[in-house]
C-alpha cells in the first residue's frame, strides 16, 4: 500500500501543476489571445499533459484498488486529474488518511 | 447474508455494459483524434503546394465566409474598384525581411470586397494615375488571414493581413484572407512595381501532426484500461 500511495503522490502532483499550466497558460492564450507565436509555444503543455494524465490515472485506479475504494469514488479520483488544484487536494487527504 | 443470484447478476451486466460503453467512447476519441491528424496532413500537401492555374476568386470563396483548405495558396483573378488603401507595417517577405506594404481594398461586384496586396508602401505613387472609378483586373495568390498583430491599428494603417480589422469601417461583405497581387491592370495596360513575395506556407489547422497521434494511443491506452479494470479489482480482491 505504501508504494502505491508514493505513487500516486508523485503523479498527482506533477498532473496537479499540468493542470494548473493547462488551465491559466495554454487555454487562455489558446482561445482568448490571438498571438500564432505564443500558441506555438505553448503547444507542449497539452501534449504532456494528455500523457502525464494517463499515468495519473494508472496510479489512481492501483491506489484506489489497493484502498477497496468503491468505483464511484475511484472516479471522483480520477476526474481530480482534469481540475487545477484538485488532483493536490485529493493528494494532501490521502496522505492524512492512509499515511 | 448473501444477495440473490438474479441481483448479482443484473448488476454484473450493467457493471459489464458501463465498462464497454466507456471503452467504446474512448475507442471513438481516438478515431477522432486519428481523423484529425488525417485531415492536418491533408491540409499541409494543400497549403505547401501552389497550383498554378488561374482561377476567378469569386469560384473558390466567397464573402463572410472562411476560406475552404482547398482554396489556400491557389492563383486568383478578379477585377474591382480600389476603395480604400492602407498601410501594413512589419510584413515578412519570403527572405523574413520586414517592410511595409501597400494594402488596397477591392471592391467586388456591388458588395463583396477582398485586401490586396499591391507592393511595398514605399512605391506606392509609382502608380498614381490609379483613379477610384477604374476597373482593376488583379492577378494573384490567395493567402489565409494573417494571425498575430504586427503594429497597432490606426487610421489608415492595419495591425495585420485580415479582413476582421477592417470591418468596422466598411459596410460591404469582405471576403476571407487576402491577395498577394503579381499583376494588376487596367484594360490591358498592365501597372509596373516591385511586387512582394510571400511568408513561408504553413498549414492553417491548429496543432500538430503527432500531438494528434499521441492523442490517439493515450485515448486507445484509456479504452485499454477500462476494459482491464474489472478484472484488475477482481485480482486484487482475491
Amino acid at each position: 500500500m505504501k508504494s502505491e500511495i508514493f505513487r500516486f503522490r508523485i503523479m498527482a502532483i506533477i498532473a496537479g501543476v499540468m493542470s494548473l499550466l493547462l488551465w491559466f497558460v495554454d487555454i487562455p492564450v489558446a482561445y482568448f489571445i490571438n498571438n500564432g507565436e505564443w500558441k506555438e509555444k505553448v503547444a507542449w503543455i497539452p501534449f504532456v499533459h494528455g500523457w502525464i494524465y494517463f499515468v495519473y490515472v494508472i496510479t489512481a485506479i492501483q491506489f484506489a484498488t489497493k484502498a477497496r475504494w468503491p468505483i464511484m469514488k475511484m472516479f471522483g479520483l480520477i476526474l481530480a486529474g482534469t481540475l487545477p488544484i484538485a488532483s493536490l487536494i485529493a493528494e494532501r487527504r490521502i496522505v492524512r488518511r492512509y499515511s | 447474508m448473501r444477495q440473490p443470484k438474479s441481483k448479482n447478476l443484473g448488476s454484473r451486466i450493467a457493471a459489464a455494459l458501463a465498462v464497454l460503453l466507456l471503452a467504446s467512447i474512448f475507442f471513438s476519441l481516438g478515431i477522432w483524434q486519428l481523423d484529425r491528424a488525417a485531415a492536418l496532413k491533408a491540409s499541409l500537401v494543400t497549403a505547401t503546394t501552389v497550383d498554378q492555374n488561374i482561377v476567378s476568386l469569386e469560384s473558390i470563396a466567397s464573402a463572410n465566409t472562411s476560406l475552404t483548405p482547398n482554396a489556400l495558396n491557389r492563383q486568383v483573378k478578379v477585377s474591382g474598384r480600389y476603395i480604400a488603401n492602407f498601410k501594413a507595417p512589419n510584413q515578412p517577405d519570403a527572405t523574413g525581411k520586414l517592410d511595409d506594404w501597400e494594402v488596397s481594398l477591392l471592391q467586388v461586384g456591388s458588395s463583396g470586397g477582398i485586401l490586396v496586396v499591391r507592393g511595398l508602401w514605399s512605391e506606392r505613387l509609382l502608380n498614381s494615375g490609379i483613379e477610384q472609378p477604374m476597373v482593376i483586373d488583379v492577378v494573384g495568390q490567395l493567402h489565409a488571414r494573417q494571425d498575430g498583430d504586427r503594429a497597432d491599428n490606426s487610421p489608415g494603417v492595419i495591425s495585420r493581413l485580415d479582413s476582421a480589422v477592417i470591418v468596422g469601417i466598411t459596410d460591404i461583405d469582405l471576403f476571407d484572407g487576402y491577395i498577394l497581387a503579381v499583376r494588376e491592370g487596367h484594360n490591358g495596360d498592365e501597372f509596373l512595381r516591385t511586387r512582394v513575395s510571400a511568408e513561408k506556407l504553413v498549414s492553417r489547422i491548429p496543432g500538430f501532426y503527432w500531438q494528434h497521434l499521441s492523442y490517439v494511443v493515450i485515448w486507445w491506452l484509456m479504452a485499454g484500461v477500462v476494459l482491464y479494470l474489472p478484472f484488475y479489482r477482481r485480482k486484487v480482491a482475491l
